[in-house]
């Protein structure tokens, strides 16, 4: 599981190699004994689905099919490790992999990326934005229906971003809209918001999935997150149409013949299934079976495996997470910037790269992914294993071993002593925690990795701060704001758990978000980066890529930085190679 | 005997509630709540403190306590915090499919565990007693996990990728992706087959202990009196095992029934998130992790119940084998 939401700044993923399934734990608004929703699953769910029943059996005759005709047909089984959290409610749901299953399968963004990502219209066939850049206005597609045969229009886009921001709804990525201040209905197919201006403005329309609001619009925000909908009867506007969800199994959909030419179609396959299994063993076994189409997301050590295997494929691609240590510099033995850089020059960063990622990932030095625009690729070498450096780093500190035992003390008798917290189930980092403190001791650090279940870390980090280091990852979005993670004035905020406090920092992070022009912007989010790595809040470990095990039959798959289920719409099996039915 | 059972069930009520406030008590000392885990940078303080509130986090803790007895006494069990859906809902769904394999893999170990300590009794220390018994240890020796991952490998992997049989088992699930386009009669098949791996993964330990106990019981009741008895009075072997002897060397194979069923409810954990088996192992597993307080209550509940169910069943049985054993 990665843990929670995504943020509009990053995610933290708890378990990104995850050998047990993290529970996705919360909802928003469930006031326990509720009956009444029971109620209103057959009420809404009955009606609902009958209409998108019968609207699809009266396209179905007359499906969009401008492809070859040999490619349509078939089914494509994806198997992951977690249940899609949440279900297709994108208002109250932002798992990576529930968000990915949204925007790419069952509903819309208003604007997808090409692979530099830049803007591509999608639902939104074309926006324009003011010169001062406070106003955007949207024009839509006006081909696209949802379902149940209803046009989607712009007041569906306002009800999305309306709800989104009402805090009563409980959206998880609020901040993804920060820099927004209002919305206006043009015309049934133009909508304008009001922003302030911002370097990545557009980004949450790629992220955001357009929800229906002739279904949703009378539900009152606070019951959003326990309707429904989003489980049992999503009613969507996307290549795929939904035909059932069996919890903790799988999800069913099937292609949707009403999906406009403009964007492609109707998809190839004619049904797209998601199948939930807790256990990477047997999701690796199913792939070599056949059982499954598609792997997303093996740990690194059964690439090889894949490799090796005839008939199968192993994709490998950029991945928007990174992993690291952060160090709580409230501690007396880490609240010294040299101490922090000195833990990461002991440690040989490339070593763990090859051994734990198997080579699937390289050394990271920044917040900013190497994806993104203003990743600072002269940070890319610097900080390598030099455990010389490091001693003298630490002795220049202060930091020397006075009785002798081979760990280091300061003046007044505190020893160099960290413990290194990593949650339960992640191979990965309880490794990283093995060579690291093998590695530090070297150095005269003595470094103790501990074992603490996820819910109890997270409690630690956010709450309590009772941590003196903690191994974990972030998600970033394509957006990246960091002012929660190290401005000193959040200090006291959940995220800010290193306990940052840089005036630099806190003045580069407070311009950021406010200059548009990225050629401006640019030398800013350079400086960034560069004082970020002298303050050394975290050891930033490893970019990791994100890789996928795909059957040979299977064509036209592309995954990226960009997501997962990126072309989903355009995979396609020959007819020789389907499976029977 | 009615008023015995009713009894009994009666005087279960007292003992499944004092389990569940123990457990509700002590989920809420485990550091870290569900509120805490929705949290992501960036996120207003409104809308945590809304959270909080929705959650009924903000209620003191004995308030939560009687809120939730009065749900549960209207038969609400509230709603998951991590499904977001009605308790029941999660529960309806998990528990047929745990109930299914668990049934399945107890009647099958405990008709195939009877009868190898049988074979294993009538000659001691034979050639097939000593197989058997190294078989039975092996197995009983054995992770279940372990086994789980073996027979994957063995009769999904090998055999349908490198020894090309037609046969072969799949690793995970409970029916096949194509199952809603399937006949009936192919359903059925279908299913079967899911079950294959996982049911052997649970019964193949569980048969190998009750074989050993079967054993061990009956050779202890051969060299009893009335069986030298009933041999002197010339009844045919098979009578003299069989009715004679092997009822009197249930009654420690009984209580071991009561024993396995609560934890054949709950205790599949390894063996559901292996095969991908929808069950309550898995659900119980997830509700804890993420602080689902609603689901880990209710499971609380009807494991408790299970328990005290489970060991009434073995004090009928012990009836039933036991003719001397009468209740009142």
């Amino acid at each position: 599981m990665t843990l929670r939401p995504l943020s509009p700044v990053s995610v933290l993923t708890a378990c990104l190699v995850a050998l047990v399934a993290c529970g996705d734990a919360g909802s928003d608004a469930a006031a326990p004994g509720a009956t009444g929703a029971v109620a209103r699953t057959a009420d809404f769910c009955g009606p609902a689905m009958d209409a998108v029943a019968a609207y699809q059996a009266e396209v179905a005759g007359s499906p969009n099919m401008p492809g070859p005709a040999e490619r349509y047909g078939g089914t494509a089984v994806v198997g992951g490790i977690g249940e899609l959290q949440g279900g297709m409610n994108s208002l109250v749901s932002a798992l990576h992999e529930t968000s990915q299953t949204q925007i790419f399968v069952n509903l819309m963004t208003l604007v997808q990326v090409d692979e530099n990502l830049e803007p591509v219209p999608y639902l939104a066939e074309s926006w324009e934005v003011s010169d001062d850049a406070t106003s955007l206005t949207f024009t839509l597609r006006d081909d696209v229906r949802w379902h149940d045969g209803e046009a989607t229009d712009a007041e569906d886009v306002a009800f999305t971003f309306t709800r989104a921001n009402d805090p009563e709804t409980g959206f998880p990525n609020a901040a993804f809209f920060d820099n927004y201040t209002g919305v206006e209905v043009v015309d049934a197919r133009t909508v304008r918001f009001g922003m302030t201006p911002h370097a990545d403005f557009m980004d949450p329309w790629r992220a955001v999935a357009i929800m229906p609001e002739h279904l949703l619009g009378e539900v009152p925000a606070s019951e959003l997150a326990l309707h429904p909908y989003g489980l049992e009867c999503p009613v969507g506007n996307g290549p795929f149409v939904f035909a059932s969800h069996r919890p903790q199994e799988s999800w069913t959909f099937t292609a949707n013949p009403d999906f406009p030419v403009g964007l492609g179609g109707r998809p190839y396959v004619d049904r797209y299934l998601y199948r939930v299994v807790p256990e990477p063993t047997t999701l690796l076994t199913d792939l070599l079976t056949e059982t499954l189409d598609v792997y997303i997301n093996p740990p690194p050590n059964q690439a090889a495996q894949i490799v090796a295997e005839e008939g199968v494929d192993l994709l490998a691609y950029e991945w928007r997470g990174f992993t690291f240590v952060a160090w709580n510099s409230r501690r007396p033995q880490l609240a010294d910037a040299r101490v922090r850089r000195a833990l990461t020059l002991g440690t040989n960063r490339a070593e763990i790269v090859d051994a734990l990622l198997v080579g699937y990932g390289r050394v990271a030095n920044s917040s900013v992914p190497p994806f993104h625009w203003a990743h600072a690729s002269s940070l890319a070498d610097v900080d390598g294993f030099d455990p010389n450096e490091a001693r003298r780093l630490l002795d220049e500190a202060g930091w020397v071993d006075r009785d002798g035992d081979g760990v280091r003390e300061n003046e007044d008798g505190v020893r160099l002593s960290i413990e290194m917290k990593y949650n339960e189930g992640n191979q990965v980092r309880q490794d990283v925690g093995e060579i690291m403190q093998a590695q530090l001791g070297q150095i005269g650090v003595e470094l103790q990795p501990t074992v603490v279940e996820i819910s109890t870390l997270i409690e630690q980090m956010t709450t309590s701060r009772d941590f003196d280091a903690v191994t974990i990852g972030w998600v970033t979005e394509l957006k990246v704001d960091d002012t929660d993670l190290f401005s000193s004035n959040r200090s006291e905020e959940p995220w800010a758990f290193s306990g940052t406090n840089n005036p630099e920092l806190d003045r580069i992070l407070a311009t950021l978000q406010t200059v548009v022009d990225r050629e401006e912007a640019l030398p800013l989010w350079q400086e960034y980066q560069e004082v970020l790595n002298d303050e050394h809040p975290y050891t930033f470990l490893f970019y990791p890529q994100r890789l996928a095990g795909v059957s040979g039959r299977m064509n036209g798959v592309e995954m990226d930085v960009r997501g997962d289920w990126l072309s989903a719409k355009d995979w396609w099996i020959d007819p020789a190679e389907r499976r029977q039915r | 005997m009615t008023r015995y059972l009713l009894r009994r069930l009666l005087g279960a009520i007292p003992l499944v509630l004092g389990v569940a406030t123990v457990v509700f008590f002590v989920i809420q000392l485990a550091p870290g709540d569900p509120a805490n885990l929705v949290l992501s940078p960036g996120m207003d303080e409104a809308v945590i403190e809304q959270t909080r509130e929705n959650l009924g986090l903000n209620d003191p803790l004995p308030v939560q306590y009687v809120k939730w007895l009065g749900s549960l006494a209207q038969g609400d069990l509230g709603y998951s915090l991590n499904q977001r859906r009605p308790v029941a809902a999660v529960i309806g769904d998990a528990l047929p499919n745990t109930l299914l394999l668990s049934a399945l893999a107890l009647g099958i170990a405990f008709l195939v565990g009877i009868g190898v300590g049988v074979v294993q009794a009538v000659r001691p220390y034979s050639v097939p007693d000593s197989v058997l018994s190294v078989v039975a240890l092996f197995f009983y020796s054995m992770p279940s996990f372990w086994l789980a991952l073996m027979l994957i490998l063995v009769f999904s992997y090998l055999a349908r990728n490198v020894w090309e049989l037609p046969i072969w088992f799949p690793s995970s699930g409970i029916r096949s992706s194509d199952f809603d386009l399937m006949s009936p009669g192919e359903q059925l098949v279908d299913r079967v087959r899911h079950m294959v791996l996982p049911v052997t993964a649970l019964w193949l330990v569980l048969a190998a202990g009750v074989a050993r106990y079967t054993r061990g019981s009956l050779l202890e009741v051969v060299g009893q009196d009335y069986v030298r008895t009933a041999r002197a009075k010339g009844l045919p072997e098979r009578t003299v095992i069989l009715k004679h002897a092997l009822r009197n060397a249930l009654i420690p194979v009984v209580t071991l029934l009561g024993l396995y069923l609560p934890v054949l409810f709950s205790g599949t954990v390894f063996i559901e998130t292996i095969f991908a088996w929808p069950g309550m192992g898995k659900t119980i597993f997830d509700a804890i992790g993420a602080r689902d307080y609603p689901v880990v209550m209710a499971s609380s509940l009807i494991f408790a119940g299970m328990v005290v169910v489970g060991n009434l069943i073995a004090d009928l049985l012990y009836a039933l084998v036991d003719p001397r054993i009468r209740y009142e």
